[in-house]
């Protein structure tokens, strides 16, 4: 009967080479998919990073520029001017840039632009700066 | 007895535009009113009618959506689609502009004065609430800058004894904001509507607050005391008015003097309400005690009590015109 096991298996291998390519096939695919997803994503997260950190060094240079200007004076307008230009680089210090899977990151991101805003109103500076500001919009996926 | 409400007489305020809304000047001698032909209006009684008292062109490029008295009444405070909110002053007996505040990116909704007199609230389509802060030699500065909706900020409106602010926008949320440590955070935000809050009111007393929303419905939320001071906020609806309006609910007023809620909608109808003294304050009851039901020919934008005179209403819609109303017992 041993050649009766041969033969059965003969006609298994054919009749599962269907199978058995298939799962090779969706193997293969999977690692290539892997790779890509991942090449894809450091891409994204990399483009995503840079945009985010050149918005967030503008703000920082913004408020330690005008808090140079602004040091000196002693009038009342001026020491509220800097102590809401100190709130800005709190803010910065304090945001959790460098952890991109901080459940914060957004919520101190959107106070930190907020804060921005109010400043740029208290300086009179228009808030047009399109290059730097809002260019990290909200990530999507 | 019953109630009902009475037309006492109907103003073209802004004739082939829109007329957004209406605010009584705090001693409710002056009615204002603001529309889509960039105008503010200024009415004043004469004899038994009201009548245009002055117009407030120029200071906007375009639709004023809303007008704010503040609390002493010699200013006032226009919010503009322009982007821009311009604070006027009372001169003899007119107004004069006395500066425009900027910052928005786009469309100012709502302005709304600090009882205090001391803040001014605006909110925009660019999702975000201001908080102004004004000194006494009638500057205006920016003190804070809160993103706390997703959308469209429609309504702001100021706590009548505290320092509290609540807004309602386009998510379908309120939220109520505190100063904290020189920067206003949310401290509380208000879920239930199922569509855009479109406008909010406190009572008298400031323990309880009525919403309205393109839900069709209108909301009833009272503050309930937390276990700790420094913790969030906590309001909760103890009342909800439903299938009584057959559009959007586009404003609400709760009349300081008579407890009566008046409502603006979308079904051109003007709605007064009125609380059974008798209900538990956890939950109250309101019944419908009278309506206008053709109050307007269009949309209905706006209601306003007079703040001193019990039962004297305003009402603005989208056919331009202005209706006042007597609510008061049927004769």
């Amino acid at each position: 009967m041993a050649g009766g096991q041969g033969s059965d298996d003969l006609f298994d291998s054919i009749l599962l080479a269907d199978e058995r390519f298939r799962g090779e096939g969706y193997q293969e695919g999977f690692e290539r998919g892997t790779q890509r997803g991942l090449r894809d994503g450091r891409r994204h997260g990399a483009s995503h990073g840079a945009r985010l950190s050149s918005e967030m060094s503008f703000y920082h240079g913004f408020a330690v520029t005008w808090k140079c200007l602004l040091q000196q004076k002693t009038d009342e307008k001026s020491r509220k001017r800097v102590k809401a230009l100190e709130a800005l680089l709190g803010l910065i210090m304090n945001s959790h840039l460098d952890d991109p899977q901080s459940v914060k990151l957004q919520e101190d991101t959107e106070k930190l632009r907020a804060k921005f805003r109010q400043v740029c109103s208290m300086l009179s500076v228009p808030t047009d700066f399109k290059e730097y500001v809002r260019t990290a919009e909200k990530t999507s996926f | 007895m019953k109630e009902c409400l009475s037309l006492v007489q109907r103003l073209s305020a802004h004739p082939d535009s829109r007329c957004w809304f209406v605010c009584w000047s705090p001693n409710g001698t002056l009615l204002a009113s603001c529309g889509g032909d960039r105008a503010i209006r200024i009415w004043g009684r004469e004899g038994d009618s009201w009548i245009c008292k002055s117009v407030l062109q120029d200071g906007h490029q375009r639709t004023v959506r809303k007008v704010a008295w503040s609390p002493c009444g010699n200013y006032m405070a226009s919010a503009s689609f322009d982007a821009t909110t311009c604070i006027w002053k009372k001169k003899d007996n007119d107004f004069e502009t006395l500066t425009v505040l900027e910052g928005h990116e786009n469309e100012v909704k709502c302005v709304a004065w600090a009882p205090s007199g001391n803040l001014l609230a605006t909110c925009s389509r660019d999702k975000s609430v201001w908080v102004w802060e004004v000194d006494e030699e009638d500057e205006y500065e920016c003190v804070t800058v809160v993103n706390s909706h997703t959308q469209d900020v429609k309504h702001v409106v100021w706590h009548p004894t505290q320092e509290l602010l609540a807004s309602a926008s386009y998510d379908n949320n309120i939220c109520i904001y505190k100063e904290e440590d020189d920067d206003w955070e949310c401290r509380a935000t208000l879920q239930g509507h199922t569509s855009t809050v479109w406008s909010l009111c406190f009572d008298g007393i400031g323990q309880r607050m009525a919403s309205c929303s393109d839900d069709r419905t209108v909301k009833i939320w009272k503050e309930y005391p937390t276990e700790s001071s420094q913790g969030d906020l906590s309001w909760k609806c103890v009342c909800t008015l439903s299938g009584y309006h057959g559009r959007t609910v586009y404003d609400i007023a709760w009349c300081r003097l008579t407890g009566a809620l008046a409502t603006a909608c979308g079904d051109d109808a003007v709605r007064v309400f009125t609380e059974d003294p008798t209900a538990p304050p956890d939950e109250p009851v309101f019944s419908l005690a009278a309506q206008a039901t053709k109050a307007h020919n269009q949309d209905v934008n706006c209601v306003a009590w007079n703040p001193k005179e019990a039962g004297l209403l305003a009402s603005c819609s989208d056919d331009g015109d202005i209706a006042i109303w007597r609510f008061q017992k049927e004769a």
